[in-house]
């Protein structure tokens, strides 16, 4: 009796170390955790460029991992890498870029080809996107899904409320009308929402060139204060209070919820990232046409003309990754670079082409007179100003937070209540989550 | 001294495995959360002790006081509503009516839905733009309900979806408990003249009383814990942080925004309260209640 269990567990060590040996002796491909919070029909197409990838050399592994929204994924990317379980890439969105810069966690983008002795040029990238992401002039964080706010528009709509398709709305006095007409008429019951609220709200100010808080709006320093409520907040938050009194502007929620109500043709506007073409349109489908365009000024002179805001996300590298473990995401992200993914990516979701060459590459094939609706928001960020801090992006350290006080102040406007007290509230609670935050660095 | 005559070892050994359980689990992340709770978190994880600071600016801040009387009036109208109205239902399935069994049923699956697809569910029904209750109740009164906006909506939307979600459950519970109220005792209280009414406050009522102590206490732990899946589908604590429960709150701040001290906080707030009320309700449950014939 004993003698055979004695044998028995003979056997099983015996199995444990062939199987550990065999571990050990293979030759084991590099993998690279990847973190993103690409959802919907965007998932497929990133599952499709990783999968691209890791069929070239089966020594070079990502593996994608969908862990929540951007900000579930910043939240378990900081929790992860306390506890040194973090992936070697993580996808932040542009709002969490002071926290990464500010974290001790990552290595930044542009040192990445110093550390395995080779050289990338960065100037390849398309210029607002390298604005956005840099710091002192160099690049931070690696580009990838960028995109910019725009108007989508329903053109059977206006149509039939007698207006020109050709010819929507420019400044919000103008939308406000145009949504009058489209209510009055009985087109639609509300003719605007937006997605990100908060988000327009930042597009709108940096869109008149106007900063979102001090220290050259976070550029230069650790921003103490937003410049909001201001003169230019209480013209353009009056305009928002008129819409939803009348009808016009109906609050749609924090984030995509409002493109349902596009697709379903209940409203007729809907401002909403550039990475939600590809998803209505193929909602949409035929069944009603679907224009795009700039997003709306202010008719007042006074203010200049800035630039709309990239959104998105780039990839973080953490700093804890092996020189083999380097070399993998340096050679993924070379390939995220590569013309025709770029191209791949771009069509199928639209986000930006993040390269000179991509952008290129579209055009000689006729891919923006083929589809129009993929060059609006390029357009409108490539013709604005790049060179001031207010267009260029804010920064700031609780930049989330910041947001949803935005968002509550926009949710009480909408439901009525006074715009400036309610923004004036929001911006009080904001001083003082930038004053906790810049304790953290006395 | 030797409890366990015979077997020095092997009881405690035995027990070793719940009580790491429980350790690991929940005594060791609760120091943690009393040692946080001291500390302000950087947003890159370095600590910095603030005292009582935490604590102090938790009961200064409106937000948390609006948070935790929204808590109480959520509490309040799931528990009160939510058992009053399955009372209610159970009282009429378990009537002599045809296909009672079938009532029974047909009202207590709905227990069967995770809060979350209920969540889904009742926020499409709701959405302002192409919920077809936002459509019915936009053409019968003319009000455009947006629960986006509206914190009352969006307060009475999470309320009714709650007492919904745990409606099958309350059911069932008092459908067994009606069931083994014992029918002499209503023949007893018919025969000496009292009306139905009397019956079932004097006799029906009482009798139910353990069954109904243990559902307030269920329907407690949803409304202060298991109410989170359900908010964060449908309102994400919004607008104007009218849903945000404190059991939200904790994970809004701990995690979305990131004020892992000041979020330990209010868990450890939040557990000392559930604690006074949970003895509270089972102090009173086991000294009211009528177990006995």
């Amino acid at each position: 009796m004993f003698q055979k269990r004695s044998k028995s567990i003979l056997m099983a060590a015996l199995v444990l170390v062939l199987a550990l040996g065999g571990i050990a002796t293979a030759q084991a491909p590099v993998t690279v955790e990847f973190w993103h919070s690409m959802t919907g029909s965007r998932l497929e197409v990133l599952n499709k460029v990783v999968a691209d990838f890791n069929a070239l050399d089966p020594t070079m592994q990502i593996e994608p991992v969908l862990v929540g929204t951007y900000e579930e994924c910043l939240t378990r990317f900081r929790a992860a890498y306390q506890a040194r379980q973090e992936p070697g890439i993580v996808q932040i969105y542009e709002v969490g870029t002071q926290t990464m810069h500010d974290s001790g966690m990552i290595i930044p983008a542009y040192q990445i080809p110093e550390r395995l002795g080779e050289t990338w040029d960065f100037g390849q990238y398309i210029r607002p996107i390298v604005q956005y992401y840099s710091k002192d002039g160099n690049l931070w964080s690696w580009p990838f899904a960028s995109s910019t706010a725009m108007i989508y528009y329903n053109a059977d709509h206006l149509r039939a409320a007698g207006l020109d398709p050709n010819k929507p709305p420019t400044t919000w006095e103008e939308m406000y009308e145009y949504g009058k007409k489209l209510v009055e008429a009985g087109v639609v019951k509300h003719a605007l929402s937006y997605g990100w609220p908060d988000w327009m709200f930042e597009n709108a100010l940096s869109l008149h060139d106007l900063e979102y808080a001090n220290m050259g709006n976070g550029r230069l320093g650790r921003p103490t204060e937003v410049s909001w409520p201001n003169e230019f907040t209480d013209e353009l938050l009056d305009i928002w209070a008129k819409m939803a009194k009348d009808n016009v502007w109906i609050y749609g929620g924090a984030e995509y919820n409002a493109n349902a109500a596009f697709q379903s043709g209940e409203i007729t506007f809907l401002m909403q990232s550039t990475s939600s073409l590809d998803g209505i349109l193929k909602t949409v489908g035929d069944s009603f046409e679907v224009r795009t365009t700039f997003l709306p000024r202010l008719a007042n002179p006074k203010y200049a003309r800035g630039n709309s805001l990239i959104g998105g996300n780039s990839l973080y590298v953490s700093n804890r990754v092996s020189d083999a473990e380097l070399k993998v995401i340096f050679e993924f992200f070379k390939y995220l670079s590569r013309t025709d993914v770029s191209v791949y990516w771009h069509k199928n979701t639209g986000y930006f082409p993040a390269t000179n060459a991509a952008v290129k590459a579209l055009m000689d094939e006729g891919w923006f007179t083929q589809s129009p609706n993929h060059l609006t928001a390029f357009l409108q960020i490539l013709s604005g100003k790049t060179d001031t801090n207010a267009s260029a992006g804010m920064r700031m350290g609780p930049f989330a937070q910041s947001r949803e006080w935005v968002r509550t102040a926009l949710e009480k406007i909408a439901n009525g209540e006074d715009p400036k007290a309610a923004l004036k509230y929001s911006a009080e609670q904001v001083n003082a989550l930038l004053a906790e935050y810049n304790e953290f660095f006395e | 001294m030797n409890r366990f005559p015979n077997h020095r070892i092997l009881p405690y050994a035995l027990v070793m495995p719940s009580i790491a359980v429980i350790a690991i689990f929940l005594i060791i992340p609760f120091g943690q959360a009393v040692y946080l709770s001291f500390h302000r978190v950087s947003p890159f994880g370095a600590l910095r002790n603030v005292g009582w600071r935490n604590y102090v600016e938790m009961f200064a801040s409106a937000e948390y006081l609006f948070s935790f009387r929204n808590t109480m009036i959520f509490s309040a109208l799931v528990i009160g509503v939510g058992l009053t109205i399955a009372l209610c239902i159970a009282l009429l399935t378990t009537q002599k009516i045809r296909g009672a069994a079938f009532y029974q049923i047909a009202f207590i699956w709905t227990y069967a839905m995770s809060p979350i697809i209920a969540g889904v569910m009742w926020s499409l029904i709701f959405d302002p733009a192409i919920g077809i209750m936002a459509r019915l109740i936009g053409s019968a009164t003319g009000y455009s309900i947006n629960y986006f906006t509206d914190p009352v909506a969006a307060f009475l939307l999470v309320t009714a979806a709650s007492v919904w979600i745990m409606l099958g459950y309350n059911i069932c519970f008092f459908v067994a408990g009606l069931q083994n109220v014992p029918h002499e005792l209503k023949e007893a209280a018919w025969i000496d003249g009292a009306t139905t009414w009397q019956t079932f406050w004097v006799v029906t009522f009482p009798m139910l009383s353990p069954t109904t102590a243990f559902l307030v206490f269920v329907n407690t732990v949803y409304a202060f814990f298991q109410s989170f899946g359900m908010i964060d589908v449908v309102t994400q604590g919004g607008p104007n942080r009218s849903t945000e429960f404190l059991i939200y709150k904790i994970y809004r701040d701990g995690f979305g925004r990131m004020q892992e001290g000041q979020a330990a906080a209010q868990s450890v707030f939040l557990f000392v309260l559930i604690a006074i009320v949970g003895a509270v309700q089972i102090y009173t449950s086991t000294k009211k209640s009528v177990y006995d014939r």
